[in-house]
């Protein structure tokens, strides 16, 4: 249990009864079920292959935070809110990084009320500087889950239908204080195709069950913080887009970025369209040579989508996810005992291999593998030793 | 296709729970020794549909050991669930077979869907309440010929003395003394007009009355009628009296009677006294012989038959005065008289009232279970089982009590027996005024409302005792606290506001503002309100629901069941109390996917007299740790409770562990398994 980092001190945790989970083994040692523990929460998978269905690849999420008293709640180190707007930081930065095309608005609720944060935009930036800023709110009142859908609506309806709409709900409190029937609204939501998910901080919530099952969309509740951080990055990977949608063709520029040197005659420093800094090199919009210094943007001038070409290949690989690699026991393994990616000694009960070149992992590299790569190393090692 | 022992059973579900096929094996043991039984089995487990398919398929086997299947339930609700399940079960069966049913079943609810067609006594399976079978003055029309070898099933049947008791009492006020005098009064009119015009209808009634009641006492010997116990043996043998066989006669004589009893209501103090005595006044002071007096029911039947009275609601006082009549002359015990002048919380309104109450339940249900060759009470909270063969005075060849078998823990029993400044929390009635428990109580409630999403229901001991709580809570600021998490809603004795308080707090709980019900133990939520997922995500116990004990009639039961079966008064105040508590509790766990918190906030529940007393299924999961809770620690279990439950939870979990597949349910383990789920008592 040592190499555990311990997430909080004990007397600031809640009243647990860790022996309960212990039990002894035929040799009363507890060794084996500890073992048997840290393995099962190691193996744990977040990825949950969808197969070969079409992903919607620009999205439109907004997301809703409650601000109300609840989040003072201090289940969640220190409080509800900073864990949770912490955790919703890097969901924002890994969401831009895997749906580089995709847009994002967050909006608050409390005291009955709903506001919004940022608008929906592409930039990870603006939202992220917004998220540090709200640490310091007030929480208080309730939280009004009509009043946040319904300004999620206000914006997402406009959006294009090739694109998905989508709600993510990060809810605290276990009352919601409405101003009409939220049951017209979820039938509203239900026909725009807004799908709604929810996160509960605390228990299950009777209206957010029907809201998440009428709308397919999905809801959660977290067990402790990096349950927590597992349900909010599940939200990262595009979900499946329904056969309604409709399909189209979308006009993009890739334009280059141009580093200009200030010898240069022609490069005249000059301001970025969209933002106040002043640089000389930066991004040309390839139809009417508007100036951005920052991708994937769309273009103020002429309405067309830039992206850079490792914007769209990144998106790519939710579309052929790497299969998941198959589990078994160590003992079968008749050759040497060690893992194809770290060279570590596969020490474990169980290994991970390859379906196509069945190399073998041990279970931190086939997380990895997965989570992060989005390709099996040694695949990619032999087709490029082949040639 | 289930094979219980040999027996099969037609069962209309893909999957079995465990307990329903342990439930049907103790069930065919019962029937196969033509005997009585006593099984608890926790709701939600699918009761109703083992009783039905399995005792379905005995009668098609077997059509002359059983030929008639007889299910007593409670409320209309509760009978519309069994119609329900039985009409699966037979479009089950003519899939399965591929022949058209032939099995008649009829469902007798209230009076507006009543039929009498001849034919529907030769259907196979009556469903009903329980009242058709219990209440002498409704089991004579309806239940009278019901064949010997039927199979009687009372479902819900954890109150069923209670209801045997109800059926045999009789209240008299002076309002339904006003009410007969009217009735009488009517009768004697009704008698003059016919004499003037058709005389020789109340000769030949007459003359029927000189012969006695000489068919009923054939058809009781015969054994084609189930006995009536206001229909005394001794009776049918003789001719009703000649002092009352006349029409006039007999409405002098009860005007005689309706005159004595006017002026025992005349008191101001309380009178307590057994039927002995109380005969032994009237004959002193109005001279009424006790044999007239148990004719008076028969008689008055008999009169208003040949009068041709159609509306017999009309004479529903003069029918209860003439019953009172004959229980009062026919039992010497197991009968007490006590006449107030008043009620105990108006001191100062005169209303008087003459209780005529019953103390034996073994009188009402007495017939029921010497006519029917099976009879089997069932609920989901019976605990202890061995109680009810007490009081009720029979012999039962099986008693199990079934254990829910659950993939996931899906109800937390959990007893709060301290606050946070570690004052004992308890109702008894020392503490019951003391302001810091009552403050304790308040944050109880007011840290589980924050936690517990949806609806929470709160049972408190009585009426009085909620109203002082919730006073005080308002004075504290309680109550405004608690309403910043959810609307609160308050059972009130009217039926009408509190049915309009429930519908407010069940859309309350669907559409996310949350809410929370304050209801008292025994009153009509506890017993027949199901609060299904998230419309009881929560229940919680104030205080141990012992009954009212000043109450005069319950001191004279008390008395005679220590003198008649030897049960101490304290065994049976605990036993009346544990289980009403075990039915508020239970309302929350409706099923297995359900889940819900049970808190028992009172220290008394830790001690093992109350503890053991509460069903098995409840029982096995307090565990050691959680029997004297603080708030605190409580909020912190019900908190980490609450998260694991709102995990995903599908089907595939619990096939195998709870739920059954065929194969499954076939090997060899599982077998071994289930035996061990009945618990024989």
């Amino acid at each position: 249990m040592d190499e555990e980092p311990e997430r909080t001190k004990r007397w600031e945790g809640g009243y647990e009864r860790t022996w309960e989970v212990l039990k002894e083994d035929e040799s009363g040692s507890l060794k084996a079920t500890v073992e048997e523990i840290l393995f099962q929460s190691k193996r744990k998978r977040v990825t949950e292959s969808h197969g070969q269905v079409r992903l919607g690849m620009m999205r439109h999420l907004h997301l809703v935070v409650d601000c109300s008293r609840s989040m003072e709640d201090q289940d969640l180190k220190p409080n509800r809110l900073t864990a949770s707007l912490k955790l919703i930081e890097t969901f924002v930065e890994e969401y831009f990084d895997q749906n580089p095309i995709s847009q994002l608005g967050i909006i608050t609720t409390k005291n009955k009320r709903a506001e919004k944060l940022t608008d929906l935009a592409g930039n990870p930036k603006k939202h992220i500087v917004a998220l540090k800023k709200a640490v310091d709110t007030v929480c208080l009142g309730e939280p009004s889950l009509y009043n946040s859908l319904h300004l999620a609506i206000q914006t997402l309806k406009h959006m294009p239908g090739h694109t998905s709409r989508e709600i993510l709900v990060i809810l605290s409190s276990l009352t919601t204080c409405d101003p009409a029937n939220i049951c017209e609204l979820i039938k509203t939501l239900k026909s725009l195709k807004v799908r709604v998910s929810v996160i509960g901080l605390s228990a299950e919530v009777r209206v957010c069950t029907v809201l998440t099952r009428e709308t397919g969309g999905s809801y959660h509740v977290i067990l402790d913080e990096s349950h927590f951080k597992e349900l909010l990055m599940l939200h990262v990977k595009p979900p499946p887009a329904s056969s309604s949608s409709e399909c189209s063709l979308i006009r993009m520029g890739f334009p280059q970025h141009i580093i200009a040197s200030l010898t240069d005659q022609e490069a005249n420093a000059a301001i970025s369209t969209s933002g106040a800094d002043l640089s000389l090199g930066g991004y040309f919009c390839p139809q009417c040579h508007a100036k951005y210094t920052e991708l994937p943007v769309e273009c103020k001038v002429c309405g067309l989508t830039l992206v850079s070409a490792p914007h769209l290949a990144r998106s790519f690989h939710h579309l052929f996810p790497l299969q998941a690699f198959t589990e078994s026991p160590t003992e079968q393994l008749q050759k040497d005992r060690f893992c194809q990616a770290c060279q570590g000694e596969l020490k474990d009960k169980s290994i991970f291999s390859c379906p196509s070149c069945c190399s073998v992992f041990c279970v931190e590299c086939d997380l990895f593998i997965h989570d992060s790569l989005h390709c099996c190393p040694c695949c990619i090692h032999n087709q490029t030793a082949s040639y | 296709m289930l094979n219980i022992e040999g027996l099969l059973v037609h069962f209309p579900y893909d999957y079995i729970y465990p307990e329903q096929y342990s439930y049907m094996l103790e069930l065919k043991r019962t029937l196969d020794a033509k005997g009585h039984g006593v099984l608890e089995m926790p709701s939600g487990t699918g009761k109703t549909i083992s009783l039905l398919s399995l005792i379905v398929a005995y009668q098609k086997v077997f059509p002359l050991e059983v030929s008639k299947l007889i299910y007593c339930s409670r409320t209309v609700p509760e009978i519309e669930k069994v119609v329900e399940e039985l009409r699966k079960l037979m479009e089950y069966y003519s899939k399965q077979t591929g022949e058209s049913n032939n099995f008649l079943a009829l469902a007798l609810s209230s009076r507006k869907n009543l039929c009498i067609h001849p034919e529907l006594m030769h259907a196979n399976i009556v469903v009903y309440s329980y009242h058709y079978l219990l209440d002498p003055k409704i089991a004579d029309l309806v239940s009278k010929e019901l064949t010997k070898k039927s199979v009687v099933v009372f479902d819900e049947a954890h109150n069923i003395d209670n209801v045997c008791i109800d059926s045999m009492s009789v209240n008299i006020s002076r309002r339904t003394l006003d009410r007969c005098q009217t009735n009488v009064e009517t009768l004697q009119n009704t008698i003059q007009k016919i004499k003037e015009t058709d005389a020789t209808k109340l000769k030949m009634e007459y003359r029927r009355l000189v012969e006695g009641l000489k068919e009923a006492n054939v058809a009781r010997e015969t054994d084609v009628y189930l006995s009536n116990p206001v229909l005394p043996d001794e009776i049918l043998q003789e001719a009703v009296p000649g002092t009352i066989r006349t029409a006039e006669h007999f409405v002098g004589f009860l005007k005689r009677f309706l005159e004595y009893l006017k002026s025992r209501l005349r008191v101001h103090h309380v009178v307590q006294e057994s039927t002995p005595q109380f005969l032994k006044d009237i004959f002193d002071k109005v001279c009424i012989d006790r044999k007239p007096l148990r004719f008076c029911a028969e008689r008055l039947r008999s009169l208003l038959r040949t009068l041709e009275i159609a509306d017999i609601a009309d004479f529903s006082a003069v029918t209860l005065i003439s019953n009172f009549a004959t229980l009062v002359s026919t039992y010497s015990q197991g009968f007490t008289i006590i006449i107030e002048p008043f009620e105990d919380r108006t001191p100062t309104i005169a209303n008087p009232v003459l209780h005529f109450s019953c103390m034996d339940p073994s009188i009402a249900i007495k017939p029921v279970f010497q006519r029917f060759q099976s009879v089997i009470i069932t609920s989901g909270t019976l605990s202890p089982l061995d109680i009810y063969p007490r009081i009720l005075d029979f012999r039962p060849v099986t008693m199990a009590s079934f254990t829910m078998t659950l993939a996931r823990t899906c109800l937390c029993p959990l007893i709060v027996g301290r606050g946070n400044d570690q004052v004992a929390l308890s109702s008894k009635f020392e503490t019951r005024e003391d302001f810091a428990v009552i403050r304790n109580y308040g944050s109880l409630l007011q840290e589980m409302s924050a936690i517990v999403p949806d609806g929470i229901v709160a049972f408190f001991t009585s009426y009085m005792y909620m109203e002082n709580i919730v006073a005080a809570w308002y004075e504290q600021g309680i109550l405004e606290n608690i309403q910043r998490n959810k609307l609160i809603f308050i059972e009130t004795p009217d039926a009408a506001e509190t049915s309009m308080a429930l519908e407010k707090y069940q859309e309350a709980c669907e559409n996310g503002r949350g809410a929370i019900l304050l209801s008292v133990a025994r009153g009509k939520v506890s017993e027949g309100i199901d609060f299904v997922h998230h419309f009881g995500r929560a229940v919680i116990m104030f205080g141990v629901p012992y009954v009212y004990t000043q109450s005069r009639i319950l001191k004279a039961r008390l008395e005679y069941l220590r003198d008649q079966f030897q049960i101490r008064e304290n065994d049976f105040l605990t036993f009346d109390a544990m289980r009403h508590a075990a039915q508020c509790v239970g309302r929350v766990i409706r099923g297995k996917t359900d889940y819900g918190l049970m808190i028992f906030a009172d220290k008394r529940y830790a001690r093992a007299d109350k503890r053991g007393k509460l069903p098995r299924w409840i029982q096995e999961h307090i565990s050691d740790g959680s029997l004297n809770l603080t708030v605190d620690e409580a909020v912190q279990l019900s908190k980490h409770f609450l998260r694991q439950m709102a995990q995903p939870f599908r089907q595939e979990d619990q096939l195998g562990l709870s739920l059954l597949t065929l194969e499954q349910l076939e090997s060899e383990e599982m077998l071994k398994k289930i035996s061990q789920i009945a618990h024989q008592t």
